[in-house]
């Protein structure tokens, strides 16, 4: 007993000091964004959602986000649950490559997914218009992609990845006797998945659907690459406009759009959390057999074709686009043989600028990372292997600010941090970092406490009684056990703070600009093939970094 | 009728072969377990049965009808083989309360819901669980979804009934009782019925026949009184209660004991050269007067109706089961003198 007053002592000060920090850069700010946005001089006053919602343009903005996010949210689960149980329970050929290839475009991030459909669908020099206008003699080109439905069509090919994942995910999990069982009651395939599979694996669709809504709806990259050129507005890019006037209305303007959004985006996944704890069957699962493989039969093929055919539309065509634009010597000159070269890869790899900003947001990352994982792994550690009061309370904070559309954070961040709550972090590297953090550091806490909570208590006891001390024990025992996920864990804060891009278009100063942020003013100044090429680079260091993590997960996590 | 035959059924998973030449006749009304230790096959034999596997060769029929014959390329669909299975799992769904899984395989009948309910209710009564009619899985316990699953394999009146190591994940006291419910249900029902268990005394209990099976090979096929005083081999002698192994040479007819050259068995199964005897530790007779062979008091376990006592014959212990022994009779180290009854013998496996 002696031993543990002292680390009691020390665990209550690790646990004040993360409450705290986490209170004051992910709470605070998003407490200042909703006072500012109900009380003008310090009087309570809800004029300012009055006059955003009085304007045509913002309610115009509000009804296309939701439109797009309900049709992106259905087509995205009418797509993935066909594909999630081809690929988990049927003998379809080729499904573990499938799997990866479909998981992949979850990596890509979703404004270079955009630059790709732009080069394959845009009416005047889009390479896939252009395709079927020689195959089909037309005189127009057949698609547009600068249309609501374009830019629906981006949004669910980039994030029905999320519902792909969390209904695979469930499928796995879910005990395939209970299919057998309903067979040899007499139910056929097709009536056994209307009867047991679908209502079984309901609350995971309805948790994958809404991901999709929340991720569709929060999303900026691809509505200002693909909406804006249509003069198709959303609620992120409204806010971003607002914000660019940069007068005191502009930014008042941008937190009533920004808190109703939050408001939205965290209701919705409080009740997809409530949901899934009250009706998540696919826990329930006994010692099972090896899960019975449907025979698709004289089917394999077909679906093989529909398979793969979706694989290659949405995956493999656009990254085959940038990489072909990257590589031509005159955009042109269009595809010719003569006409590839590296010329567009020269100006880039030797302008200072551009391999600044390369850097730049590599070594963002690193820090963002570096900071992030050790703090996901005293939240982690907290939340799982104490039983101090409170406990689960910095978990807690690590989900608000990932569960918070980027915008919002950035927009709380700039109105918090320029001064008048202590700190002064506008235009310095540290804002950007903060804002990475306060996004992403969620994903980092869930993979460390998972690892965390399968190393038994018992086997800590078991080094205790060994005679080792505490951090022995730590070090010894658990460290090794949970190593993986930490390297997992701190990838999963390096990729995505890299290669992004809505925060940093808000918060990036002179010196700060990344290289999200320079790839997508060079699309916006049509200057397509630098930014193919910066896109390429991007995809490549991503793809090093899910190499390096499949390999020390061995296959486990990965983005 | 319910007669169920497999006739050389195999099946492979690529080059492992996970059931080997099964053959069996099974007669209506008849109660089969197939017992072995995990890994010998015989879930994969029950999935084939219930139409969840497909056999590389062989037949396998029901009541006289071809429900799977890998050379004509006959495959009956496990919803129209007309069984009920219970899982290891349970299997209950989640998401339909107890009279909507037990009156689920008359709803893919289309029976009317007036009759369903009554012959739901009717199962329930069965199982004990008419009280329980209106629960969720979430609120039953592991041996009540158990009989929620025994209730929804039996309502459709199958007339072959599929039990996958059932008892597996009850608690040994419940295992105990469902073991005496299940027999009482079948004589009632009068149905067929394949029990899949690793489980001996199970198998023993509830069995008109047990299938002995071991590496993907049937061992033996009998009752159970054939099984534990006639094993077919070594394996079996081993898997099936306890027993002592000693090495022995076959001569003529008889078997002679390693090392105690004036021990001798006969040699009823006329072996020759290298052989094993085997004698189960409650057909050991143990005195401090004299015996067969001498040996030195090595352990003793009390286990309150029995002693198990470890002696150490020559280079081997011995053990030896006495039921109403009393603790204090015999002392560790003591010289005592054993006599071997019931002595099976076997050639040696390799």
């Amino acid at each position: 007993m002696k031993k543990s007053l002292p680390r009691l002592d020390s665990k209550f000060v690790v646990i004040t000091i993360s409450v705290l920090l986490l209170l004051y850069f992910i709470v605070l700010p998003l407490l200042v964004l909703i006072y500012d946005s109900l009380f003008i001089d310090g009087v309570f006053d809800i004029s300012n959602y009055k006059d955003v919602y009085g304007k045509k343009v913002n309610w115009r903005a509000l009804t296309n986000t939701v439109q797009l996010s309900l049709i992106v949210m259905v087509a995205s689960v009418i797509v993935t649950f066909p594909l999630a149980w081809l690929v988990g329970r049927t003998d379809l050929p080729g499904k573990k490559t499938f799997r990866t290839i479909l998981v992949a475009s979850y990596m890509i991030p979703p404004y270079v997914g955009a630059i790709a459909w732009v080069q394959l669908l845009n009416p005047s020099v889009g390479y896939l218009n252009d395709f079927f206008k020689f195959i089909f003699g037309l005189s127009k080109a057949p698609f547009d992609i600068y249309t609501m439905g374009g830019l629906a069509w981006v949004l669910t090919l980039f994030y029905s990845p999320f519902a792909f994942i969390t209904i695979s995910r469930a499928m796995e999990k879910m005990d395939p006797t209970l299919e057998e069982a309903a067979r040899i009651s007499g139910s056929s395939p097709l009536k056994t998945l209307w009867d047991v599979t679908l209502p079984l694996m309901m609350p995971s669709i309805v948790a994958g659907g809404l991901l999709v809504f929340i991720a569709a709806a929060s999303c900026f990259g691809i509505p200002a690459i693909v909406g804006m050129p249509g003069n198709i507005e959303v609620m992120t890019t409204r806010i971003v406009t607002f914000l660019y006037m940069g007068d005191d209305k502009g930014i008042r303007d941008a937190t009533a759009l920004a808190v109703s959004m939050m408001i939205v985006a965290n209701g919705l996944l409080m009740f997809m959390s409530w949901m899934l704890s009250h009706k998540d069957y696919t826990t329930i699962s006994g010692k099972s057999t090896r899960p019975n493989m449907v025979e698709l039969g004289k089917w394999k093929w077909p679906a093989f074709a529909v398979v793969a055919g979706y694989a290659f539309i949405a995956v493999i065509l656009p990254l085959t686009s940038i990489v072909v634009t990257s590589f031509l010597v005159s955009m042109s000159k269009g595809l010719a043989l003569d006409n590839f070269g590296i010329d567009a890869w020269i100006p880039v790899i030797t302008s200072s600028q551009y391999m600044e900003s390369v850097w730049r947001s590599i070594g963002y990352g690193i820090v963002a990372a570096c900071i992030g994982t050790v703090l996901a792994l005293f939240v982690a550690y907290l939340s799982v292997k104490t039983n101090v009061t409170g406990r689960s309370i910095p978990d807690l904070l690590v989900v608000l600010g990932g569960a918070t559309p980027s915008i919002v954070i950035a927009l709380a961040l700039i109105i918090t941090f320029s001064g008048n709550y202590g700190l002064n972090l506008y235009s310095t590297m540290w804002i950007l970092i903060v804002s990475y953090l306060v996004k992403y550091m969620t994903m980092s806490v869930r993979t460390i406490a998972a690892s965390l909570s399968q190393v038994h208590i018992s086997l800590e006891e078991a080094a205790l009684s060994s005679g080792a001390s505490w951090i022995r024990t730590c070090k010894d025992i658990i460290m090794p056990l949970v190593a993986p996920s930490i390297v997992a864990g701190w990838f999963l804060i390096f990729m995505p703070s890299f290669y992004e891009l809505t925060m940093s278009n808000l918060l990036y100063g002179s010196d700060t600009k990344s290289l999200g942020v320079l790839l997508y003013e060079l699309q916006t100044y049509a200057d397509t093939q630098n930014a193919s090429v910066l896109s390429v680079i991007i995809l490549l260091i991503v793809l090093i970094g899910n190499i390096i993590l499949n390999k020390v997960t061995k296959g486990k996590v990965s983005i | 009728m319910a007669e169920l035959k497999l006739h050389h059924i195999y099946k492979r998973f690529g080059n492992v072969t996970a059931v080997g030449d099964f053959n069996i006749d099974v007669a209506d009304g008849e109660f089969i377990s197939f017992l072995g230790p995990s890994g010998c096959g015989k879930t994969t034999t029950l999935r084939l049965i219930a139409g969840f596997e497909k056999p590389t060769e062989g037949i396998i029929t029901i009541g006289g009808t071809e429900i799977s014959n890998a050379e004509k390329g006959v495959f009956l669909a496990p919803e129209k083989r007309g069984i009920g299975m219970v899982f290891q799992s349970y299997a209950v769904w989640p998401h339909m309360n107890v009279v909507d899984n037990v009156g689920y395989p008359l709803k893919i009948q289309n029976v009317s819901k007036e009759e369903r309910l009554q012959r739901v209710m009717k199962m329930l009564e069965l199982v004990h669980l008419k009280e329980y009619a209106e629960r969720f899985p979430n609120q039953l316990s592991g041996g009540q979804q158990q009989r929620v699953a025994l209730a929804r394999a039996l309502v459709a009146q199958p007339s072959l009934l599929l039990l996958d190591e059932p008892l597996s994940n009850l608690d040994a006291k419940l295992r105990e009782s469902m073991r005496f419910e299940i027999s009482a249900i079948q004589k009632e029902l009068g149905i067929t019925v394949i029990y899949v268990t690793h489980d001996q005394s199970e198998a023993m209990t509830m069995s008109d026949r047990i299938v002995v099976m071991s590496m993907g090979k049937v061992q033996q096929i009998g009752r159970p009184y054939e099984i534990y005083t006639q094993p077919a081999n070594q394996m079996v002698a081993d898997f099936i209660g306890l027993v002592n192994f000693i090495p022995a040479t076959a001569k003529g007819d008889r078997i002679f004991v390693n090392g105690h050259e004036t021990l001798s068995f006969p040699n009823p199964k006329k072996l020759a050269g290298d052989a094993v005897i085997a004698v189960r530790p409650e057909n050991i007779t143990i005195s401090k007067t004299g015996g067969m062979v001498e040996g030195v008091m090595n352990h003793r376990f009390y286990m309150g109706d029995s002693v198990d006592y470890r002696v150490k014959v020559k280079d081997q212990i011995i053990r030896v089961i006495q039921k109403g022994a009393v603790y204090g009779t015999y002392h560790d180290g003591e010289t005592v003198y054993l006599d071997f009854d019931n002595v099976m013998s076997f050639a040696k496996e390799e």
